[in-house]
């Protein structure tokens, strides 16, 4: 595990009080961006006033305990890393339909069961990695990043039912936003680290200059309590089974969400990242069924990791596990202050847009560099390529998709759950015919070094094996077969591959190779062919994770195994 | 890594400088003409060699022989032999082997050659 030179505060370091309480706030109003989706619902099921605020109250209590399960490290659960909860595009869709067939009451129910339904995938998590494998993760998190670009865009440019643009919503977006980059890029220290609440903070200061900042419109009537706790005896629960498909697909697409986040939380922290800890993703997924099922119990909606705060995370370099547990207390706290939900119900539209829209920079090019460390072959570039279009095409062609049956209007109308759906079980489809191991058999003659290259790299793309582990086990290969020279009957090579390791087994007859653990000197080397040879055995010793010169008879056999 | 990624071996001159650039794999079918021509030229009086391994995808034991035989050509004959764009997978390899402190290894071309002139 090597540190990141970017980075400030590691995962389980604690930053200063003042530093802590001030990253804590950014986390906290970037993470109070997503409370868009439950204000959206909630405007479509009709609240208002009262109601509205107390359901707002009700999901900043959920964004509380969420981000605490899911930062938290415990045996079961926790992912253990900095990573906030937030509501999601991903349960809008669903959740919308539910609404008009049931009610609010539907939502929470169907969330209820959704959640529960990712805390019995969490365990199993590991037998599923073959059909949610890490590429497919890096195109969820590539989508979530471009949605929340799409909506930031939106809401920057105050787009409505009528489709003009706004200016003077333009003017707060541009100042805030260019705040933000201003701040990140020519500017360090505290300053960098708290860009994005330097620039929210401007844009409501320029809001209200402009007169878009109105908290007097989101108090109710009859005044506010200074502290009173979030009501949920509104709060009730249906089921119906024709919801079960839309929101087994929301659970499918918040897992594999959770699994990229944490996985970009991971490599946040270690410069050396190469494939995330299925242990940390277990537990977040599990923390994300807990806290979906909380969330429906209380009565709000769904809830998920949140994207935009890792990639804030990875803009400031500030990691530290405790900055989670700091936001998670203080939206907890928040809940039961009323003001606190004029506050974020009132956050002008353009601020919420240049937020979403900074972040979404760095989700989307966290997304991408998980896809492009796999090596893909035509059978990843459809799934990867056809899934990205299809999410895109959701958006595109939103009015076409209206045609579709209702049931599978939630799918269609999604650009994340179509684009999820289509990748898995594209990925199922493309995974007929792909064996996990196979062979090469080189006949006595010179070595054929661009065979042994094009087959390994061939089946690495088909697997999306990592390339800089199959480029080391070329070398390997290829340095095996140089040492053994022209072998009498030719040799076997076999290689195997599963997420966790690729193996390649080079069959010959003849001696075993010698791979000695002492490197001979540059005067052995240079002295004779002898001192070559050991030189070769020397390298493959140590450029595998694990090599075996064995020999039974007059068969012998050299196996290299890569950790991957 | 892709197939037909044969050795090529470019020459130049920066100065006192004889510069071989080399691209592609480096290994037993041809680690004997490069130590060939490594030799060649400093049997030619050349005092100052500079190869630039900037394109090369990987080398295998042959290839650090050639080096190391260069190399000690090159102390007998009192001449200078360096080497640059050791990086990626090539480094790598040189450290595997335990050999990045056999050769004298610059970060860049350019600090190669300013050491060099």
């Amino acid at each position: 595990m090597a540190r990141p030179p970017g980075l400030i505060y590691a995962v389980d370091e604690s930053p200063p009080a003042a530093m802590l309480a001030l990253s804590a706030l950014q986390h906290l109003a970037v993470a109070a961006n997503s409370l868009v989706y439950p204000m959206i619902l909630a405007r479509e099921a009709g609240l208002s006033g009262t109601a509205l605020l107390s359901f707002v109250s009700v999901s900043m209590l959920g964004l509380g305990v969420a981000t605490l399960l899911f930062c938290a490290r415990t045996r079961l659960i926790g992912s253990g890393y900095l990573c906030p909860a937030g509501y999601t595009q991903i349960y809008l869709g669903p959740s919308l339909y539910a609404l008009q067939h049931g009610g609010l009451s539907l939502v929470y129910g169907m969330t209820v069961v959704a959640g529960l339904m990712q805390l019995g995938i969490a365990p199993v998590l590991r037998r599923l990695r073959a059909l949610l494998p890490p590429e497919i993760a890096g195109l969820v998190i590539a989508v979530v990043g471009l949605s929340l670009a799409s909506l930031g865009v939106k809401y920057s440019l105050g787009i409505g039912v009528n489709q003009r643009v706004l200016p003077e919503y333009v003017a707060v977006a541009v100042i805030s936003l260019v705040t933000m980059i201003v701040f990140n890029i020519w500017t360090k220290g505290y300053t960098k680290i708290f860009c994005a609440l330097i620039g929210i903070v401007v844009g409501y200061a320029v809001s209200a200059a402009l007169g878009l900042l109105d908290l007097s419109a989101a108090i109710p009537k009859v005044g506010l309590a200074i502290v009173t706790p979030p009501a949920l005896d509104h709060v009730g629960w249906q089921f119906e089974a024709v919801m079960l498909a839309p929101f087994l697909v929301v659970t499918v697409a918040t897992t594999l969400r959770v699994m990229g986040d944490v996985s970009n939380a991971e490599r946040l922290n270690d410069a050396d990242w190469v494939r995330p800890d299925l242990r940390s993703l277990s537990r977040g997924v599990a923390s994300n069924g807990l806290a979906s099922m909380f969330c429906g119990m209380v009565g709000t909606t769904g809830i998920n990791s949140y994207s935009a705060c890792i990639g804030l995370s990875g803009a400031t370099g500030i990691t530290s596990r405790v900055v989670g547990y700091a936001s998670g207390v203080a939206f907890i706290a928040l809940a039961f202050v009323p003001a606190a939900a004029v506050v974020f119900a009132a956050m002008p539209a353009p601020v919420m847009g240049a937020a979403l829209f900074f972040s979404s920079a760095f989700v989307f090019t966290a997304g991408l560099q998980m896809i492009t460390a796999r090596m893909l072959d035509s059978r990843k570039t459809i799934v990867i390529g056809f899934s990205f279009a299809m999410a895109l095409m959701a958006d595109v062609y939103r009015d076409v998709f209206t045609g579709v049956p209702a049931v599978l209007q939630p799918i269609f109308g999604n650009a994340l759950v179509l684009g999820t759906l289509c990748a898995v079980l594209l990925n199922l489809v493309m995974r007929i015919g792909v064996r996990q191991r196979v062979s090469l058999r080189l006949e006595s003659g010179p070595v054929n070094r661009d065979a042994v290259e094009q087959f390994l790299s061939e089946h690495g793309a088909r697997w999306a094996a990592r390339r800089d582990i199959v480029n080391r086990a070329t070398f390997g290969a290829v340095q095996v077969l140089e040492v053994l020279g022209d072998v009498p009957g030719g040799v076997e090579i076999e290689t195997s591959f599963d997420e966790f390791s690729l193996n390649v087994r080079i069959r010959y007859v003849g001696m075993p190779l010698v791979v000695p653990e002492q490197r001979p000197t540059p005067r052995d080397i240079i002295s004779s062919e002898e001192g070559e040879r050991l030189l070769a055995g020397y390298l493959l010793r140590r450029s595998a994770d694990r090599v075996i010169s064995r020999s039974s008879g007059e068969r012998a056999e050299v196996y290299l195994h890569y950790d991957h | 890594m892709t197939s037909g990624n044969a050795l090529t071996i470019a020459e130049s001159r920066s100065g006192a400088v004889c510069v071989v650039a080399l691209s592609g794999r480096i290994d037993s079918t041809n680690a004997e003409q490069l130590m060939l021509r490594l030799t060649q030229l400093l049997s030619a009086e050349e005092k100052a060699v500079l190869v630039d391994f900037g394109g090369v995808l990987y080398l295998t034991s042959a290839a650090f022989r050639a080096l190391l035989v260069t190399a000690d050509e090159a102390e007998r004959n009192g001449a200078r032999f360096v080497l640059c764009g050791v990086v990626g997978q090539v480094r790598e390899l040189f450290e595997m082997g335990g050999l990045l402190d056999a050769f004298t290894i610059h970060g860049s071309y350019d600090e190669a050659l300013a050491r060099l002139g």
